[in-house]
């Protein structure tokens, strides 16, 4: 009898816990939500009746789709700089993947000399504040005649030039892929070449996944090198620096909901994307970091 | 010292012991690989050379005779039609300086090559091994040399767009590039330590009070923004990893959408949405429970706590995505016998669960942090460093960090050399904590540790 | 002495070049023509009378080779279209071969990306007078001395503005507008009576409506410190830089300015900021021109504009808020071809002359630098001009900063708004005492 009736309370004990955690956890969805809620809400106000700029409440008298009709309007590049971030996010995707890959590869398979110290430069280059970097590799790009007009490809390569040195994550899920494998199939016959592309490669698609998203996902936020090293050019201008403007030069009167806009149509495509991968995402973040 | 000897050695032996061919080599590299018939190497060998001297003449050596005074000739107006004549670019004369310096050692470590790829050809010879066939060079690169293919384009690609700059921007710390001396129109020079000496200076116009106050809030936001958000984290993973919670991949989802939506659209709109007239402020002040809007960005202290607050929001699901992970890898029969011993939760969190955490998470702690000293993007886009302050100077803010400190230095105030001397702090900084932690870290410490 | 016999032989010499009608002549050693001005200008006495009235006209010979190929400009976004219009008006009349591309980079922007990569900027660029001094440091503007350019400029220019586009002595740049000041928007439902700051403070505080006065821009704060009588100026010589500083604000003046605004700052209703957009809940702004067509939307039937209020001292003594006048001008960049430089200058000078300032008056409300543009009715009967009219009889010319002054006054603003500053009068003098000594501390 008292048996059931202590396990009885534990029942509700276990209930209230659980009731608690709920709360707790809503209330947390609520914060975590809601900036991206208003976002939506302030992008959705009507141009014409309330303007475009800063307002001091939430929800917009009257929804039209006013902003959005700007953004694609002759008046706006928008679509232009969405074209150019996404050529930007898809090409260094590409190239990031493969660097990374090649390095990662020949780090953890083979034992050579100087591979200590290679991975020793790179760990105390990744040391230095990038920023300081950022008016070099603007005059170098420039000699190459990749700013301005041609800051796209040059945001590109600037992308992926440096990206061997993002190694760790995907160096640390190869050597977790025993070595015996190699071995057998080398004992097959099987080049190094042969056995990266046949063998590695297909089993890596978790990190593969992982390093290209987290790569085509960086452009769409660069607004700093990318504002550098294409000012003066529209054309070449990438969303973020387009929208940045918008919201921190005083030329653009009423643009606040326009921004707001914009920023949904960025966020919307990266999010589905994200969230179809995340699986990958996530067993890419917890590897990178138990393996620091 | 033994190695450069044997080096010595070897370049000094391979040249009196060689045959013609390697001792022609020693000047016209590849020469004897060409006529032992190892084509591939020979014309890759005489193609760096031609390239390096046509470097060389073309540009390197141009930019290496100025390197020692950045330039001389000053940019003028021709006085008869006005147009302008640019003369010396102490700019271009550094980086490609330091370009053909590089290159320079590039050529030397390559004709190294030469003399010991001539040297295990006169060996191989002398031990009757024949010339590898086209077949065989081909297998070296995708078999025995197949890291070196790997690694020779991203290599590459590091020197030219990160070691190249950034010992650029080093160098940049010994000259006076600033508001007074920027190319092309002006020349810049040497200075040796004196900006260090400005840095450090306490008193008037030195940076050293506004630097040591930066610093200090630097290392305080690094830490608050990466431990509080690593307990948080890993409490809210445990929250929704309760036995009792359902729907956790729901849960999950919502906080992961802060990763994927771009910081500079969610920032930027928090940012406004803080402000003295922005929406939390207006609607406290509607509601009447304020009569004066809160100092969310014009009170330092104010700023800074609001930032590490709103940091969490970005911080947070990151962690708990980690954590979850890890905690679920936490062996249970731990949990289990603790439970027998009449442990409460408190207890089995503080005795199994962070050991284990701290223990499988110490490097990746440690990146965080020395990753927060750098984290431009949060204070950029939410504060840009204010509230501006009298008390400190260089343009300075109450809530910037060194890395926006050295960016407003150069974008508003074009101090390019005093930004490239805060970089070399910012790196000697992350280097001692680095150093310093690490060999603290119990998982470096005892690699057995929970196994 | 040295700089004005260096301007009159250089105005020779140009005069020489386009008689014969050539772009790129041999090219004389700047710096030995330099060195030795004395000789150089008694030899040129005879021929400087010539000169000087060649170098009046800006016409070019009609056998002139411009060459060819692109002009890069630079305007505010509210005015490619219009400058675009112009430009390639300008161009087609003139037939000759060159082609216009217009891209939307503000003031602020453009003076910044000058400085960052000269070579990479723009042909022309309009930019905000603050910034000279700055822009000609880096060499990104080409000096119109001996061009004959500079006489246009200071004939057809109202005196303020002929001072902003000087640096020591040189004109450097085209005035755009002589609008760049600010005076009062306010609503009128919500301010009645805009004449004294502390009524509209009142105002704005019973209504539970925001009252913006961007106290922490070295721009705006000048409102305060000149309307109570201080002084803050810089002298530079031709290369922009600064050589010598007059400033009083550490004084019993400066002391009642800084109180004033602490006092301020303490509002309720006080907002920092200056931009209509990002303005919310707004009964009275202090802003220029620029904003006019935003106040207009967002006012509605209420809009109002006025000059700045007057507001009574901690020492019971009225003042009248003052500040700057200012100016936006067109800027050509240094170039590195006659033929390219001679028609960049002629477009800047297209670009500014009265008629195209009356237009873009029209179009765009930008208040015109052209005296003769200045007269016009429809720039008269302005509201908002007319405002700023009124106003600029308690404004000062704005000169040349340097670029430190603006991020000190910046720092000063941040420290009064988040209540670092006792308001009692030694903690404000000492606190103006340091900040006249880092000021002065900026010249060389």
């Amino acid at each position: 009898m008292a048996n059931v009736k202590e396990k009885k309370l534990h029942k509700q004990h276990t209930k209230l816990k659980n009731g608690i955690s709920y709360v707790v956890l809503i209330l947390l969805s609520l914060i975590w939500l809601c900036p991206f809620v208003m976002i939506v809400l302030q992008s959705f106000r009507s141009y014409k009746t309330e303007l475009g700029g800063m307002v001091d409440y939430l929800i917009p008298k009257q929804f039209s789709l006013d902003s959005y009709a700007y953004l694609f309007s002759p008046d706006c590049k928008f679509f232009k700089w969405y074209l150019n971030t996404f050529i930007i996010a898809f090409f260094v995707a590409i190239g990031q993947t493969c660097m990374v890959l090649m390095v990662s590869f020949a780090l953890s398979r083979s034992r050579f000399k100087g591979r200590d110290l290679w991975m020793r430069i790179c760990l105390i280059l990744g040391m230095f504040p990038g920023f300081l970097t950022m008016i070099c590799l603007y005059f170098l790009l420039k000699n190459f005649g990749l700013t301005q007009a041609g800051a796209v490809p040059g945001l590109i390569l600037v992308g992926i030039a440096s990206s061997g040195m993002g190694y760790y994550v995907c160096k640390g899920f190869f050597d977790t892929i025993p070595m015996t494998l190699d071995e057998a199939a080398r004992i097959d016959g099987a080049s190094r070449a042969r056995i990266f592309f046949t063998m590695i490669v297909p089993l890596s698609k978790p990190i593969i996944i992982y390093t290209a998203l987290t790569a085509f996902m960086a452009p769409w936020c660069d607004y700093i090198f990318a504002s550098y090293i294409s000012f003066g050019y529209t054309d070449s201008y990438n969303v973020a620096v387009a929208l940045y403007n918008w919201v921190y030069t005083a030329d653009y009167q009423g643009f606040f909901t326009r921004f707001c806009a914009g920023g949904v149509l960025v966020a919307v495509p990266v999010t589905v994307l994200f969230m179809a991968l995340q699986k990958y995402y996530v067993e890419g973040v917890t590897g990178g970091a138990v393996k620091g | 010292m033994g190695k450069i000897k044997n080096v010595f050695s070897t370049i000094g032996l391979t040249f009196v012991k060689g045959d013609w061919m390697t001792k022609v080599s020693y000047i016209i590299m590849g020469f004897g690989p060409l006529i032992r018939g190892y084509v591939l190497r020979g014309v890759a060998f005489l193609l760096m050379e031609i390239f390096f001297i046509v470097y060389m003449v073309k540009m390197g050596g141009f930019y290496l005779s100025k390197l020692p005074t950045l330039g001389t000739e000053e940019t003028h107006m021709d006085p008869a039609t006005f147009v302008t004549v640019y003369g010396d670019n102490s700019f271009m004369i550094l980086l490609f300086g330091i370009l053909s310096i590089m290159v320079i050692v590039a050529f030397v470590v390559v004709w190294y090559g030469n003399i010991k790829e001539n040297k295990a050809e006169e060996e191989r010879k002398a031990a009757g091994k024949p010339v590898p066939t086209l077949k065989e060079e081909v297998n070296r690169i995708i078999e025995d040399k197949f890291h070196v293919t790997l690694l020779s384009l991203p290599t590459l690609g590091i020197f030219v767009f990160m070691v190249l700059p950034i010992i650029f921007m080093i160098c940049v710390a010994f000259t006076n590039y600033d508001y007074n001396h920027q190319p092309p129109t002006h020349l810049f020079s040497w200075v040796g330590l004196e900006n260090f000496g400005k840095l450090f200076s306490f008193g008037g116009k030195g940076f050293g009070h506004t630097f040591v106050s930066v610093l200090i809030w630097t290392l305080v936001w690094a830490f608050f923004a990466t431990f509080l958000n690593y307990f948080l984290g890993m409490g809210l993973a445990i929250l929704i990893n309760r036995k009792g919670v359902k729907f956790k991949k729901v849960w999950r989802t919502i906080f992961v959408m802060t990763i994927a939506i771009p910081q500079f659209v969610s920032l930027l709109y928090v940012s406004k949405l803080f402000a003295a007239d922005g929406l939390i402020n207006s609607y406290l002040l509607k509601w009447g429970w304020i009569s004066q809007a809160l100092p969310f960005w014009t009170d330092p202290t104010w700023a800074r706590v609001t930032i590490i607050l709103i940091n969490l929001w970005i911080g947070i699901p990151y962690l708990m995505l980690i954590t979850t992970g890890i905690l679920m890898n936490i062996p249970e029969d731990l949990y289990e016998s603790a439970r027998i011993d009449g442990a409460n939760g408190f207890q089995m969190f503080r005795y199994i669960t962070l050991p284990y955490m701290l223990f499988v998470t110490g490097p990746y702690l440690l990146t965080q942090f020395t990753g927060n000293i750098n984290n431009f993007n949060v204070i950029y886009l939410l504060s840009q460093g204010k509230p501006k302050t009298m008390d400190l100077t260089g343009g300075a803010g109450g809530t910037d960090l060194l890395v926006t400190w050295l960016y407003s230095l150069t974008v508003n105030d074009s101090n390019y050399s005093m930004a490239a001397v805060l970089g070399i702090m910012v790196f000697v900084v992350i280097a001692i904590i680095s150093l310093v932690v690490y060999n603290m870290l119990p998982s470096v410490k005892d690699e057995g540790g929970f196994q | 002495m040295k700089r004005k016999a260096l301007s009159i032989m250089l105005a020779c010499t140009m005069a020489a070049t386009l008689a014969v009608g050539c772009g790129s002549s041999t090219s004389t050693d700047s710096s030995s023509s330099s060195t030795d001005s004395s000789s150089a200008s008694t030899e040129t006495a005879e021929a400087a009378d010539t000169a000087a009235n060649t170098a009046d006209s800006t016409e070019a010979p009609a056998d002139f080779d411009y060459g060819s190929g692109n002009i890069t400009l630079w305007v505010a976004d509210n005015v490619v279209d219009f400058t675009k219009a112009q430009a390639e008006q300008f161009i087609a009349d003139k037939g000759v071969d060159y082609t216009i591309t217009v891209e939307p980079v503000g003031e602020g922007s453009a003076a910044g990306n000058m400085i960052t990569d000269v070579e990479g900027g723009a042909d022309l660029y309009g930019f905000a007078q603050d910034q000279t001094s700055r822009l000609v440091s880096a060499g990104a503007l080409q000096p119109l001395t001996g061009t004959g350019f500079d006489t246009w400029v200071s004939d057809n220019n109202d005196t303020g503005a002929v001072g902003a586009a000087t640096v020591g002595g040189t004109v450097y740049a085209f005035p755009m507008t002589s609008d760049n000041g600010y005076f009062l928007y306010y609503d009128s439902s919500v301010v009645t009576d805009p004449s004294t700051l502390e009524g509209i403070v009142e105002q704005c505080e019973a209504a539970g409506k925001n009252f913006y006065f961007q106290i922490d821009s070295g721009w705006y704060n000048t409102a305060f410190f000149f309307g109570t009588g201080c002084t803050l100026e810089y002298a530079t010589d031709d290369d922009g830089n600064f050589t010598g500083a007059t400033i009083d604000y550490a004084s019993d003046k400066g002391v009642i300015a800084l109180q004033e605004m602490i006092e301020l700052a303490s509002s309720s209703s006080y907002q920092s900021g200056s931009a209509i957009d990002s303005a919310t809940n707004i009964g009275a702004i202090v802003d220029g021109t620029w904003d006019a067509e935003a106040a207009k939307s967002v006012f509605g039937d209420n809009y109002a504009c006025a000059k700045l209020p007057t507001f009574t001292g901690t020492d019971g003594n009225t003042y009248q808020l003052s500040g700057f006048g200012g100016f936006k001008l067109l800027g050509v960049k240094p170039q590195t071809e006659g033929g390219k430089l001679r028609l960049c200058l002629e477009l800047a000078q297209y670009l500014t002359n009265a008629e195209v300032q009356l237009a873009r008056f029209n179009e765009v409300g930008w208040g015109p630098s052209n005296i003769e543009a200045q007269q016009d009715p429809g720039v008269v009967s302005d509201i908002a001009l007319a405002a700023l009219a009124q106003q600029l009889a308690f404004t000062i010319p704005q000169g040349q900063y340097p670029g430190d002054y603006w991020t000190l006054s910046e720092a000063m603003g941040g420290d009064i708004i988040s209540g670092n500053i006792a308001s009692d009068a030694d903690s404000c003098m000492s606190y103006l005492e340091n900040f006249q000594s880092q000021c002065e501390a900026l010249v060389q």
